[in-house]
């Protein structure tokens, strides 16, 4: 038998487990950085949404008194 | 200034910087908006809103509810920097994934972007045409650009968006014809001191997500200066006959118009509208400035009513 008959050829091993781990380590990070974004997207929102809020009452006043 | 982020989530830090260093320019109290939030360690925890899911026999008005309540609850965004860039030359499907993408990130929005959610969320819809209605409005010496997604069910009028206005949103769909709609949008902006100068009635949208067409934002084009009142309502009814009939590019003849020759309105295209290179994103709220405004209004430190 030919002695090279039964040997395999040497495949190139698959992405190593630390790699993927790498990854999905990447993936997590960027996930908590999205959602501490969101916190204080929202929590930015609403400051501003109070703040357009007193401003157009206080336009909506002016109006009022200035009679239009 | 408006910006946008074109960057994708999370925001980048340059585009997230640049909203900071916004709010400290224009909230009073500058900076320290920017030094109490970030990196706050109590910040309150906001549930991801549910895309509202629908039995089969919920009729159609109280699912647009729902989906208004669903897009209320997303908030309209005041920050000052839209998160979701939106190209409106995009087909469909690209605008639907980007609607999905809307939904996972649950993020505050503004008005376009809320024409988009409206379209993906109500695509199930089939008995539901919707259509974009884009306008044009004055104050105080600026022009102010806003858009809601129209719809009609049954030969009702209503529409869905999301607005600092309340009264420039949702309109539940009650009205007869498309222009006592847009006639009740006029008259909200009225009541906040708005002149309407212009209204873009877009065509009928696909419900197919994955239809590479491009949406339709100004089949017509009525310029309130140049019309009538009588006019304007003709016009109105004459798109909505339009899309009754559902006619398409090259598939029909439009409905005739009282005098194509003053060009009030825009004709029926044969082909698909010019689109603008830039979105709506990269224009400012105030876009255009003009002389001041004859009409004198207080003046609050320069404050604009946007809508």
């Amino acid at each position: 038998m030919d002695p090279g008959a039964g040997a395999r050829k040497e495949r190139p091993k698959p992405r190593e487990p630390a790699a993927r781990l790498e990854k999905a380590k990447q993936r997590s990070a960027q996930q908590e950085l999205k959602q501490r974004q969101r916190a204080e997207i929202y929590a930015l929102n609403r400051v501003m949404t109070e703040l357009e809020q007193q401003q157009f009452d206080s336009f909506c006043k002016q109006m009022q008194e200035s009679g239009e | 200034p408006f910006f946008v982020n074109r960057g994708g989530l999370p925001v980048d830090e340059p585009t997230w910087e640049r909203m900071w260093r916004h709010v400290g320019r224009i909230h009073p109290e500058g900076e320290r908006v920017a030094q109490r939030i970030r990196g706050a360690a109590d910040l309150p925890k906001i549930p991801i809103p549910s895309v509202p899911v629908f039995q089969p026999s919920t009729p159609i008005p109280e699912r647009l509810e729902a989906v208004q309540r669903y897009i209320r609850e997303l908030q309209y965004n005041h920050t000052g920097t839209q998160f979701f860039e939106i190209k409106k030359s995009r087909p469909l499907t690209g605008l639907m994934d980007l609607a999905k993408e809307m939904t996972k990130e649950a993020l505050p929005i503004k008005c376009l972007e809320a024409v988009i959610l409206g379209i993906y969320l109500t695509n199930n819809m089939t008995t539901l045409d919707r259509f974009p209605i884009s306008f044009k409005s004055h104050f105080s010496g600026n022009y102010f650009r806003h858009i809601v997604l129209g719809v009609n069910f049954g030969g009702r009028y209503g529409a869905l968006g999301i607005s600092r206005r309340e009264e420039l949103m949702y309109k539940a769909p009650v009205f007869r014809t498309l222009s006592e709609l847009i006639f009740d949008f006029e008259e909200a902006y009225r009541r906040c001191w708005h002149t309407l100068k212009k209204v873009k009635l877009g065509h009928c949208v696909s419900h197919d997500p994955h239809s590479v067409e491009q949406i339709e934002w100004k089949r017509s084009i009525l310029d309130l200066d140049k019309l009538t009142r009588e006019d304007f309502r003709k016009e109105l009814e004459r798109h909505a006959r339009d899309m009754r009939l559902k006619i398409g590019k090259g598939t029909g003849p439009p409905s005739p118009t009282k005098d194509r020759k003053k060009d009030v309105s825009s004709p029926q295209r044969g082909q698909a509208s010019p689109h603008r290179r830039n979105s709506r994103g990269d224009r400012r709220p105030s876009g255009e400035k003009k002389p001041a405004d004859s009409k004198a209004m207080p003046d609050l430190n320069g404050y604009q009513i946007r809508v």
